[in-house]
């Protein structure tokens, strides 16, 4: 009997300690909603700008995802830029310097492809070299634990912005890079490279089929649905005068993953026959690369989303300056018949005023999920907002609200010119960048930090107790799909 | 691998370590090897390959790395045969994988003769090691002179932008990584390489973009002066530019490092005569 008091005594001091030490280092976080700072405790001293993230996760097995942002080889020059990857559904991530690109990436997006049965990760990149001259790779690697650098498959230069999306049909790997290609004639360079074999070889296919001002806007973003319907949204920019653009929004779709002789033509707009549908025509997108929204560049947020379950079920959204005073407001519109035709005004709660990287998804449910980034009373805000009738009633959480004016831009994008936004079963999963600064207040949902953090004092360390100033890093988060 | 000898010849007696290895380590500490075959904190495989090192003192790290006297890192050695639990050496390393803990790879080590104290985990082989760091940062410096086409010291006078001509082999695009070019006009007070320049004054072009794509790249205002290296312009499709009304060649300066300030003159003239 004492002994077994003496149980649980020890069990109840030891939950006690376990409830202490649980809260150093998961400071007010709910049971169901998951908020973790990117930078491992190894990397406590960095003060890098590690903005502009992106997630890819394995579907297969979703405990495995790749992470990464504008961060730096730690400790060389000459070293391959690296990426975050966690083992354990986003609870921990190391740091692995396996990309293509020597030291850093000037723009990275990725996606795990799980056709062809490789258990950690067949991750696909596209990421840019900025060394003189702007290098694509599109690369692979089988296993994102392994430390061999990721093999190369596809290389150009004077490309623009790559954003990776992939397939898996049957036991085949379809990968989808949008890219702005200024290699492509006529100025009709927004484009889809198209792999259906795994990366082995890549079809660029110009998306654009009107005239432009010589180009087209930097984001070409493709979604794909399981029943091989791939669809792409991009700019089409009309005029430029250095600090506008006259765009329109435009969406292609393909029936058949893009594996045909003349893909992306199934959807025609009819007010000219030719491909692509124009969501909306000549709306003002200001082009900014200077900080311009808070300290944050502005031009070309976009982004596209598909209902995994049934891909007559699309979302666009981007931002324009409407004129009403506002920097930048995003829109989203939504299509019930595969991009045929579109609300022909915003959804309901999302025109949003002064707001950026918008990133959208559908849970396989059909619930919508609309990531973005707001500049509120001198503080960026970031939201997740979900709703299961196109917005018409929404829930709306906010998973950061920091400073805006610290800590100072080291280079733009100061966030990123995007962050990104997945659904996962029964979970929204995504990325944003924010101040680190440890102040519980900024994180409403609650955070878990991996570097060395006090939040008494609000100040990190370098893990050896000395002051480390604060920066911008990458968050993953992970949030419950609303019943 | 060849011998690097300046650094080499800086080493204590004994020392069987390249000046290359020294050169291209990014972590260097000393240690005593606690387990063999085994990590020090998950997500890094485990093999043959792998030790667990008690650090005893820290020679050499990036600040964003955390890394201090007590912890445990996992090396990736190059021959597991030659070590045991107990040696103590200087590990010669690069980064490997950051989490929890730090993972390296060893480039090289030295391990003590007589299994003794390894040899960088006192203040005189401390100082050692920190004059063979000047002399690597030395080198970095002559390589860099090596590969510039002039390199002068002088004084920016005038700084406006340049927008690149249809004409330019690299037609101008709009992308957020743009440079936004700028030139600015170099007043040299001295050739430290390079020919004599037609009334000592160059067209330097940098960008003046905020962009991520050139984050490290120097830029310059007017009455900035210093040490240019300076290489002829191959980056924004025309390689002359308009000065004092004659087309001259254009030089750019755009790795970071590519300009030092006026006080590192008389370091570059010495490398320039010992070269």
């Amino acid at each position: 009997m004492k002994s077994f008091a003496v149980f649980w005594m020890r069990l109840l001091a030891l939950a006690a300690l376990a409830l202490m030490f649980g809260t150093l280092f998961m400071l007010g976080q709910s049971s169901s909603i998951k908020v973790v700072n990117l930078i491992p405790a190894s990397l406590s001293g960095e003060t890098n700008q590690d903005s502009e993230p992106f997630l890819a996760v394995q579907t297969a097995n979703p405990q495995v995802m790749v992470a990464s942002a504008f961060t730096p080889n730690p400790v060389s020059s000459t070293g391959n830029a690296p990426v975050y990857v966690s083992q354990d559904g986003g609870s921990s991530w190391v740091l692995n310097a396996i990309t293509p690109v020597q030291r850093m990436t000037c723009d990275i997006t990725h996606a795990i492809a799980t056709g062809e049965n490789h258990p950690r990760g067949d991750l696909h990149a596209g990421t840019l070299a900025c060394v003189a001259s702007v290098t694509l790779d599109e690369s692979e690697t089988t296993d994102v634990s392994s430390s061999t650098a990721m093999s190369v498959q596809s290389t150009r230069s004077n490309v623009d912005q790559p954003f990776v999306r992939a397939l898996a049909i049957s036991n085949s790997d379809h990968i989808y890079v949008g890219v702005n290609d200024f290699n492509q004639p006529n100025g009709h360079t927004a484009t889809v490279d198209v792999s259906v074999d795994g990366g082995a070889t890549y079809k660029s296919v110009s998306v654009e089929a009107r005239n432009t001002m010589g180009q087209d806007g930097p984001s070409i973003r493709p979604a794909v649905a399981s029943d091989n319907t791939v669809y792409a949204a991009f700019f089409g920019w009309r005029k430029f005068d250095g600090k506008t653009a006259t765009s329109d929004v435009v969406v292609v779709r393909d029936d058949a993953g893009g594996a045909g002789s003349n893909p992306f033509q199934a959807l025609k707009d009819p007010s000219d026959n030719l491909p692509g549908r124009l969501v909306v025509q000549g709306v003002s997108i200001p082009w900014s690369n200077a900080p311009t929204l808070g300290q944050e560049r502005i031009g070309s947020t976009l982004s596209i989303a598909v209902d995994p379950s049934n891909g007559s079920t699309v979302y666009v959204g981007w931002a324009d300056r409407v004129g009403n005073g506002d920097i930048y407001t995003l829109h989203v519109r939504r299509s019930a018949d595969r991009g045929v035709t579109w609300s022909n005004s915003d959804l309901p709660h999302t025109t949003i005023k002064d707001a950026t990287n918008i990133a959208l998804a559908v849970a396989s449910d059909g619930v919508a999920g609309l990531l973005y980034q707001q500049l509120a009373s001198g503080r960026w805000v970031t939201h997740l907002v979900q709703s299961r009738n196109a917005f018409a009633t929404i829930q709306d959480i906010i998973l950061a609200n920091v400073p805006a004016n610290a800590p100072a831009e080291q280079f733009l994008p100061y966030l990123g010119d995007y962050d990104y936004l997945l659904s996962v079963g029964n979970e929204f999963r995504g990325v944003f960048c924010a101040s680190n600064m440890p102040d519980l207040a900024n994180f409403p949902q609650g955070v878990t930090y991996q570097r060395a953090a006090n939040f008494s004092t609000k100040t990190l360390t370098d893990g050896s107790g000395n002051p480390v100033a604060i920066s911008i890093d990458p968050f993953y988060f992970s949030v419950p799909v609303i019943p | 691998m060849t011998l690097f000898t300046p650094a080499a010849a800086a080493l204590p007696q004994g020392t069987q370590i390249q000046g290359a290895v020294v050169r291209q380590a990014t972590i260097v500490f000393a240690g005593t090897v606690s387990q063999l075959g085994a990590t020090s904190f998950a997500d890094v495989p485990k093999s043959a390959h792998t030790i667990v090192v008690r650090v005893d003192s820290v020679l050499k790290k990036p600040s964003a790395v955390s890394l201090k006297k007590g912890d445990s890192v996992t090396v990736e050695v190059k021959d597991p045969s030659a070590f045991h639990e107990g040696t103590q050496a200087t590990f010669y390393t690069d980064g490997w994988i950051f989490g929890s803990g730090v993972a390296v790879r060893e480039l090289g080590h030295e391990v003590k003769p007589g299994g003794g104290k390894a040899r960088a985990g006192g203040s005189a082989a401390e100082r050692s090691f920190a004059q063979m760091q000047q002399q690597i940062s030395d080198q970095e410096l002559r390589d860099r002179i090596a590969s510039a086409d002039f390199v002068v010291a002088g004084r920016i006078t005038d700084v406006h932008p340049w927008k690149v001509p249809k004409s330019a082999a690299v037609p101008y695009r709009v992308t957020e990584h743009s440079p936004d070019w700028h030139e600015a006009v170099l007043q040299i007070q001295s050739t430290l390489k390079g020919a004599k320049v037609k009334k000592n004054r160059m067209v330097v072009r940098f960008p003046g973009s905020r962009d991520v794509a050139w984050a490290n790249s120097p830029r310059f205002e007017k009455h900035q002066q210093g040490i240019f290296f300076l290489k002829k312009d191959q980056v924004s499709g025309a390689p002359t530019a308009e000065l004092g009304g004659s087309q001259v060649d254009a030089y750019t300066c755009l790795r970071q490092g590519d300009w030092l300030p006026m006080g590192e003159v008389a370091r570059v003239r010495s490398l320039l005569k010992k070269k």
